[in-house]
């Protein structure tokens, strides 16, 4: 049941990032001048005098510019006009009275609609980093353990010095040597490269103990004694024993990449303005005000929450019942790993 | 002097303003003496009003260190703050009048050719540990000013024309001043100059080693002075606290000793947030800088609840400007150097700014919109002739045009004669939230018109990197000037001048309009005629107007805050503006 609660949650993060054109009210960066941080607008079915209506909202109006106050103009209502424009749903007074469903930030821009499209570049970059991250950490900690050695000692210490590496000096180095603009593309494939090398160590460092400990046991012997090579030892029996310490660092990963993001972003790696990324929006609410006057801000935050749950249900399911499931803790005792190889 | 120098890291925060009475009577080019200053007449203390409370600590927040507690070697807001709180200078500018008053210097008297001023200083005034003042200690200020290794920020700030003073001390009581040209701004340039111990710095002057003095690893007790405190304690990263100085020279109205306040600690807190929310909790009583927009509303609330006082201050000296790379040749064979220097390029931009809309976005709406660089802060030189063109989207487009700037092939956005679309890069500051949301203002305005802009924000340091070695096509930043007479900030107005941004340190006016501006500025600086000098400012104005070499948008209104415990203010639009005048500061208990 869990997994399909997560299966769910994933479902429609997808969904929403894939239909962001349709789905999201406005532009990811339309902005409205007069709604600087304007509170949500509620949809309404039902009107101060208690009769019945298609679905409506309030307009807001600003009572004090300086200190971004608003009331609802309850004197008019104003309907929802749905599939208009190329859009699911939209007010039918878009000029005056916006539909901003999460809100509106800074700039006066739509945060609902932001987050659908900043689903795409945070869900995309964080998925294919994390893809990445876990086929360089498999391949390299699945050799270093089967291999074991001077090339385990080779592949370790280089996962240990890229782990002990101060990242962000690392990166604010790379960021002076580049152009300073770079094309959204060019972004996105250097922060997938960069995440996923600085995320592979330590999934390579698990994968090596798990797979040096499994090397020794019968079935793997078993397999090599029926003439099993060592690509096919380690591809199909051995690393298949990582798969739940590799879905649990994935859950880990995901959502680090996705704040990660932001911090790149601050330091002028990731996507600028106003390109929007869950990471550049939390990096926009990252403000004592933010959070007393303007929780809406915060949204991006509840998705990256949902996101990694469903993450943790749907992956952990496998991981806490399925049949190829090898727990991996009483292997990983160090003092047992060096004289089995 | 002109400064790049940004708000809140590295203002120079000298702000010299015109003295009406001193420029009446230099028109008249006749000699005068100051009548003796006599003490101070805090509000509070007036015939029928209540004393003003003595004693109790006032706590206040900087968000940066001190680089240095010698002035003329640190030139940023915190090594100002400071020394301001434990030195003194021979002329104050009263930031609240915009006069000169006699503070070391109780009077003078000035020859007729206006070049030689003659300086009596008061009487019976001694430093911090007990050694008196005497004409000696001035004139080793300017000689550390003035010395090549020191390299003081300052030196330039001391010039007339280009050239230095000749200081000469008559008796030890007196000092001479000369002028090297006619110099309408006179001794207003005085307040630039803290006068330091010559019995305490001397030796490290002669051994070369006065850049070095008095750094932060130095000793309290050994940071001499005559200012209203003295330092008692450095606690990097965390605070300084400075005692009240039990010599300091200025007495109140009622003859009682100054300062009113026993202590100051002044807390080191480098997020505005912590700060704001400090002020807030009445963890400390003030902020030694503006308040951000974005905390206006917590700070009101505080307000309204009778916990801090919110002081309005007005419109803003110095707004953030938007220049492009001028420098020929600084594009090299980039083919868009044939659109990014020309003049109408930045008339378009001008146009092309919604300003109300820029100060709705960037300001929350407390900003008003500027056509240059001085405001209408600046009584005595504002300008209000200026043009003000309104936003005009087509004309914007159509001036573009003429530069061959035109929607070629129908995407809506402009390309030049050869296709290749019109695109730049506008630099600037990163941390600071009114150039970067300007900034970003900019690109969605100037978007509508056709022009793609890529905004790239820089630390301080590597913005300032790239302005000094001419490598940028755009900048939106903060070119402060340091002072509100046009004479003291040459190195803006003239073309050879170091804070001339868009075109840095010409060794001929590369544009006809800048050779213009240099002729009217020689002579506004050498004119000892208000009027006259006034006529002309007008003049630099309306050129500077006309060909944008800085585009100016909206200029903040400036808010501060301290807590209700704290007395007699007298706020003032220009840094620090509650603490201008410390020792006529008071809390109450």
């Amino acid at each position: 049941m869990t997994r399909v609660v997560g299966l769910a949650v994933l479902v429609v993060a997808i969904v929403a990032a894939l239909g962001a054109p349709v789905l999201a009210p406005h532009a990811g960066d339309q902005s409205f001048r007069g709604l600087l941080n304007a509170p949500p607008t509620r949809p309404h079915v039902r009107g101060d005098d208690g009769t019945w209506h298609r679905p409506f909202i309030y307009r807001w109006t600003l009572v004090n510019q300086l200190e971004q106050r608003y009331e609802e103009d309850r004197s008019a209502r104003v309907p929802l006009a749905w599939l208009s424009g190329g859009r699911l749903v939209q007010s039918a007074d878009e000029g005056r009275a916006p539909l901003l469903l999460v809100g509106a930030d800074s700039y006066g821009r739509d945060v609902f609609s932001r987050m659908l499209f900043g689903a795409r570049i945070s869900l995309g970059l964080a998925l294919v980093a994390a893809l990445g991250a876990t086929l360089i950490g498999s391949a390299v900690g699945g050799m270093a353990g089967y291999v074991g050695g001077a090339t385990d000692d080779l592949l370790m210490r280089a996962s240990d010095f890229l782990i002990v590496l101060p990242a962000m000096y690392v990166v604010l180095a790379l960021r002076a040597v580049l152009p300073l603009v770079l094309a959204p593309s060019t972004v996105f494939l250097l922060l997938s490269v960069i995440f996923a090398v600085v995320g592979a160590p330590f999934i390579a460092r698990g994968v090596r103990a798990i797979v040096r400990s499994e090397r020794t046991l019968d079935y793997a012997s078993a397999a090599s004694a029926l003439g099993a090579g060592h690509l096919r030892l380690l591809a199909r029996h051995l690393l298949p024993a990582a798969r739940g310490f590799v879905a649990v660092e994935l859950t880990l990963l995901v959502p680090a990449f996705i704040v990660a993001e932001a911090t790149l972003s601050y330091v002028g790696l990731g996507f600028p303005d106003p390109m929007a990324s869950w990471g550049t929006m939390l990096h926009d609410a990252s403000n004592v005000r933010a959070f007393a006057d303007f929780p809406w801000l915060l949204a991006p935050a509840a998705a990256i929450f949902l996101v990694v749950l469903g993450l943790n249900l749907v992956l952990q399911g496998p991981v806490q019942a399925g049949p190829n499931f090898r727990t991996p803790t009483v292997r990983l005792k160090p003092d047992t790993t060096r004289e089995h190889l | 002097m002109g400064q790049l120098l940004t708000r809140q890291t590295q203002h120079v925060g000298i702000i010299i303003a015109v003295a009406a009475a001193l420029a009446a009577a230099a028109a008249t080019g006749a000699c005068r003496s100051e009548p003796p200053p006599a003490s101070t007449a805090p509000v509070a203390t007036r015939s029928g009003a209540p004393a003003v409370p003595r004693g109790g600590t006032l706590v206040a927040s900087i968000r940066t260190e001190p680089r240095s507690f010698n002035r003329l070697v640190g030139r940023d807001s915190s090594t100002e703050l400071v020394s301001s709180l434990t030195q003194a200078k021979l002329v104050r500018i009263n930031k609240m009048t915009q006069e000169v008053e006699p503070w070391l210097a109780e009077s003078w008297t000035r020859s007729p050719d206006g070049l030689r001023y003659t300086l009596k200083l008061r009487s019976g005034v001694v430093f911090s540990d007990g050694q008196p003042l005497t004409s000696a200690d001035v004139v080793f200020a300017f000689d550390a000013v003035y010395d090549e290794k020191a390299g003081s920020s300052l030196a330039d700030s001391l010039q007339a024309g280009g050239k230095r003073l000749n200081v000469v001390a008559a008796d030890p009581q007196t000092v001479v001043i000369t002028f090297p040209a006619p110099f309408a701004a006179g001794l207003r340039l005085l307040d630039n100059l803290p006068i330091l111990p010559r019995h305490k710095l001397d030796a490290a002057l002669k051994a070369g080693t006065f850049a070095n003095a008095w750094g932060l690893s130095t000793p309290p007790s050994e940071i001499v002075g005559l200012g209203p405190f003295v330092l008692t304690e450095y606690l990097p990263g965390q605070h300084l606290i400075l005692n009240r100085n039990p010599r300091y020279f200025r007495k109140a109205a009622d003859g009682t000793d100054l300062p009113y306040l026993d202590r100051i600690t002044i807390e080191i807190i480098p997020d505005q947030n912590a700060e704001t929310l400090r002020l807030e909790a009445g963890q400390i009583d003030m902020m030694t800088s503006e308040i951000a927009p974005e905390a206006y509303a917590p700070i009101k609330r505080a307000a309204d609840q009778g916990r801090v006082r919110l002081f309005d201050l007005g419109v803003a000296l110095n707004p953030d400007s938007l220049w492009f790379n001028l420098k020929p040749g600084a594009f090299g064979a980039d083919p868009r150097a044939a659109w990014l220097q020309r003049d109408e390029l930045r008339r378009a931009v001008s146009l092309a700014v919604d300003r109300k809309a820029f100060a709705d976005t960037v300001f929350l709406g407390a900003g008003v919109p500027v056509y240059g660089p001085i405001t209408e802060a600046n009584r005595t030189w504002y300008w209000a002739g200026i043009p003000q063109p309104s936003a005009d989207l087509d004309g914007a487009k159509q001036v573009l045009a003429t530069i061959g700037l035109s929607d070629r092939d129908g995407d809506g956005m402009l390309e030049d004669g050869n296709g290749r679309p019109a695109r730049f890069t506008l630099l600037t500051q990163k941390g600071r939230p009114s150039v970067e949301r300007g900034s970003n203002v900019i690109r969605d305005e100037l978007k509508k018109i056709g022009l793609v802009v890529d905004v790239v924000t820089l630390d301080a340091t590597a913005l300032i990197e790239r302005i000094g070695t001419v490598n940028y096509e755009a900048i939106y930043f903060n070119a402060l000037m340091s002072d509100t007479d046009p004479a003291l900030n040459p190195d803006f107005w003239f073309s050879r001048g170091s804070a001339h941004f868009w075109n840095m340190a010409q060794k001929a006016p590369a544009t006809d309009w800048e050779r213009r501006i240099d002729e009217l500025m020689t002579r506004q600086i050498a004119s000892l005629d208000e009027a006259e000098r006034k006529r002309l400012f007008d003049e630099v104005q309306k050129i500077f107007a006309e060909y944008l070499p800085a585009i100016y948008f909206v200029a903040p209104r400036v808010y501060v805050a301290a807590s209700s415990r704290v007395t007699n203010l007298t706020p003032a639009v220009s840094r620090p503006q509650l603490l201008w005048s410390p020792d006529t500061v008071a809390v109450t208990p």
